[in-house]
């Protein structure tokens, strides 16, 4: 049955009968404003009523509050006892559902300072971290059986061997597509054979290493902050603390260290899949055979070329790897910051490597390298 | 069956792989009751409870809620089955990226047509009826005790003026006076709210102060149901040391 209300009004009493089934179910039905002002005693009858829950309780009080009747004056008559124990419930904390928590909406200007403060915070916390994990480095060094060897080999695993098939596969097919459009050009001045010269010198010095930066940034570094930052919500970033154990010696480092020794090797992995894709593309399209391509390679790669693209790694490494323990370790104790910060870490991430990338590449234009 | 049985778990099997959980359970629970389920760590309370609300599918056996077979009715009916309940898990598990009057107000966001106005409204009620103060309503869950955060979880399973209330461990990892303010919060709401309460627990004392009737899973089966002096004649060595732990303390 539908709620309703009939109000009448007697000399100086106003008489409110209520009627039928008051739940969350027909709160919507529930008649509004259609309690007169109170002139002065008021009784409330509930003899007619079916069904009430907390919402056609809340719903009631707020029909009198609206009407300007506190809602401890009424006279509640003919409640049945479960009805009546309800509404009691209800009205002891009416006041308390009313109570104004709407959120201020900040301004621009707080917000912007709010960007601006939060941008300092990192910043500073990020120093903060980079000047801890040198200390630690540096312990380590004088005390090298503390190395966490077994997590420094799992994580190894995890960056390096399994990472390989899928940077062999980007690379080789980079290597192929690039050798290809070059050959297409290269073809019609009949200069099929510096394509290899393209190729090698493309792949090795930036192809490869930005690459696979890239790809290790957005596999190990997301891999990594969500691992850490789940750690750090179940608390055991703390318990580690609390065994005596350092988390930089522990997690920290094992991480960052795997980082510095598999990129170098990925990115080798890149330069030999980047040029096989590049041999396949000159035998087919350029007619120059493996023989001739490694020839020509043997006499324009120069070690130089090639060393500068693995040198690139470390640095690479080390940035992904800062980035991503740092943000593992401050992520806020939920889930929704879990996400919010890997998100950063591969962003972070990838910009880094590429503003490095550029940094290298005027540093070493203008040292003549 | 009587009409005024809201819970029925018929002859329930459970097994993951070859470890067998429960080994035909069965048991009921009336309108207006509030019952606990005890039992060892690992006897399969948290499992059996996600088996009556329908998380988990139990391997044989058949569990019937307001009369309708959770296991056997279509998606539109198991839903609206569960806004006939409310579940306290035992961790809260309140939306962390939400604060926490949204939290409350998700259920009346999804399964109601009131204004958002109306349904943040009716969220601080049942904050204010889990006890806690109107301030709480814009906290973000992860800056909240762990006392406040069932207290915000229970708010959550009121949301829809639920008729019967599955609580997991309600007052562990609670200090004593939140507790036993926890357990009395929970049998007001009961009698004031003719709410049905099913609630899995480790604690005694909100056995001997809240209950009506217990009953005790062990080794796959019910070992036996009844009050909680009912329940200490029975001759089994894990129920014995559980009441004596009690015993040995107030000595
Ligand atoms: N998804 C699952 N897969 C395999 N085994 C499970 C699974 N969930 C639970 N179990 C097993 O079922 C058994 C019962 O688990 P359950 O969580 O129900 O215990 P419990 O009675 O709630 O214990 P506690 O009091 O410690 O919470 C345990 O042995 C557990 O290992
Ligand atoms: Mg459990």
């Amino acid at each position: 049955m539908l709620p309703s209300l009939h109000a009448s009004v007697t000399d100086t009493c106003l008489h409110l009968e209520i009627a039928g089934t008051w739940r969350l179910q027909t709160f919507k039905q529930i008649p509004r404003n259609a309690i007169p002002n109170a002139t002065s005693s008021v009784v409330v009858d509930g003899s007619a009523l079916t069904y009430l829950d907390t919402s056609g309780a809340w719903a009631l009080l707020r029909l009198l509050h609206e009407a300007g009747i506190a809602v401890d004056t009424p006279n509640y008559l003919n409640f049945s006892p479960t009805h009546s124990a309800i509404l009691d419930l209800v009205r002891q904390n009416f006041s308390a559902s009313l109570a104004d928590t709407a959120q201020t909406q900040r301004s621009l200007l707080a917000q912007l300072g709010r960007l601006v403060s939060t941008g300092v915070q990192r910043a500073h916390g990020l120093l903060a971290f980079v000047g801890v994990l040198s200390v630690e480095m540096l312990q380590l060094l004088r005390a090298p059986h503390r190395f966490r060897l077994r997590e420094f080999t799992n994580q190894v695993e995890v960056v390096l061997v399994y990472a390989v098939p899928l940077a062999f596969a980007m690379m080789f097919l980079l290597g192929l597509v690039f050798s290809y459009l070059l050959g297409i050009q290269a073809k019609q001045f009949g200069a099929n054979i510096f394509v290899v010269d393209g190729a090698a010198l493309a792949v090795c010095r930036e192809l490869a290493p930005v690459i696979v930066a890239i790809l290790v940034a957005g596999r190990s570094g997301a891999a990594i902050t969500a691992q850490l930052g789940t750690m750090k919500v179940y608390e055991e970033v703390d318990a580690i603390s609390i065994l005596g154990l350092s988390p930089y010696s522990v997690l920290v480092i094992p991480r960052i260290l795997a980082l510095l020794i598999a990129l170098p090797l990925l990115v080798f992995v890149g330069d030999v899949a980047g040029l096989l894709g590049s041999m396949l593309v000159a035998a087919h399209q350029l007619d120059i055979t493996p023989i001739s391509f490694i020839n020509r390679l043997d006499q324009v790669l120069d070690t130089k070329t090639v060393l500068i693209g693995l040198l690139k790694a470390p640095v690479f490494a080390i940035f992904i790897g800062v980035i991503a323990c740092y943000m593992g370790l401050n992520v806020a104790k939920d889930a929704r910051s879990i996400g919010v910060n890997t998100t950063a870490t591969v962003v972070q991430s990838i910009v880094v490597v590429i503003l490095l990338n550029a940094i290298f590449a005027i540093l070493l234009v203008e040292l003549d390298l | 069956m009587a009409d005024d049985t809201l819970i029925a778990v018929d002859n329930i099997v459970t097994r993951f792989g070859a470890n067998t959980i429960h080994d035909g359970v069965s048991m009921s629970v009336r309108r207006g009751e509030v019952v606990a389920l005890i039992g060892g760590s690992g006897t399969g309370k948290s499992v059996l409870l996600k088996e009556i609300i329908g998380l988990l599918r139990p391997t044989l056996g058949s569990v019937t809620l307001f009369g309708e077979s959770v296991w056997q009715v279509n998606d539109a009916a198991l839903r609206a089955l569960r806004q006939r309940f409310g579940m306290l898990f035992q961790d809260g598990a309140l939306f962390s990226s939400i604060n926490v009057a949204r939290n409350v107000a998700t259920p009346l966001f999804e399964h109601t047509h009131l204004s958002t106005a109306d349904c943040l409204q009716l969220a601080q009620l049942k904050l204010a009826l889990a006890g806690l103060p109107p301030s709480a309503a814009n906290k973000m869950p992860n800056a909240l005790s762990g006392g406040m955060r069932k207290r915000v979880a229970l708010a959550r399973a009121l949301a829809l003026d639920p008729e019967l209330l599955f609580l997991d461990e309600p007052t562990s990892g609670l200090d004593p006076i939140s507790a036993r303010a926890f357990d009395h919060l929970i049998r007001t709401l009961a009698d004031n709210l003719g709410l049905t309460v099913l609630l899995v627990t480790h604690d005694l004392d909100t056995l001997l102060s809240i209950i009506d009737r217990v009953i005790v899973l062990s080794n796959g089966k019910v070992l036996g149901s009844g009050t909680v002096a009912e329940i200490k004649q029975i001759d089994d060595d894990w129920l014995q040391a559980y009441f004596a732990a009690r015993a040995n303390t107030e000595k």
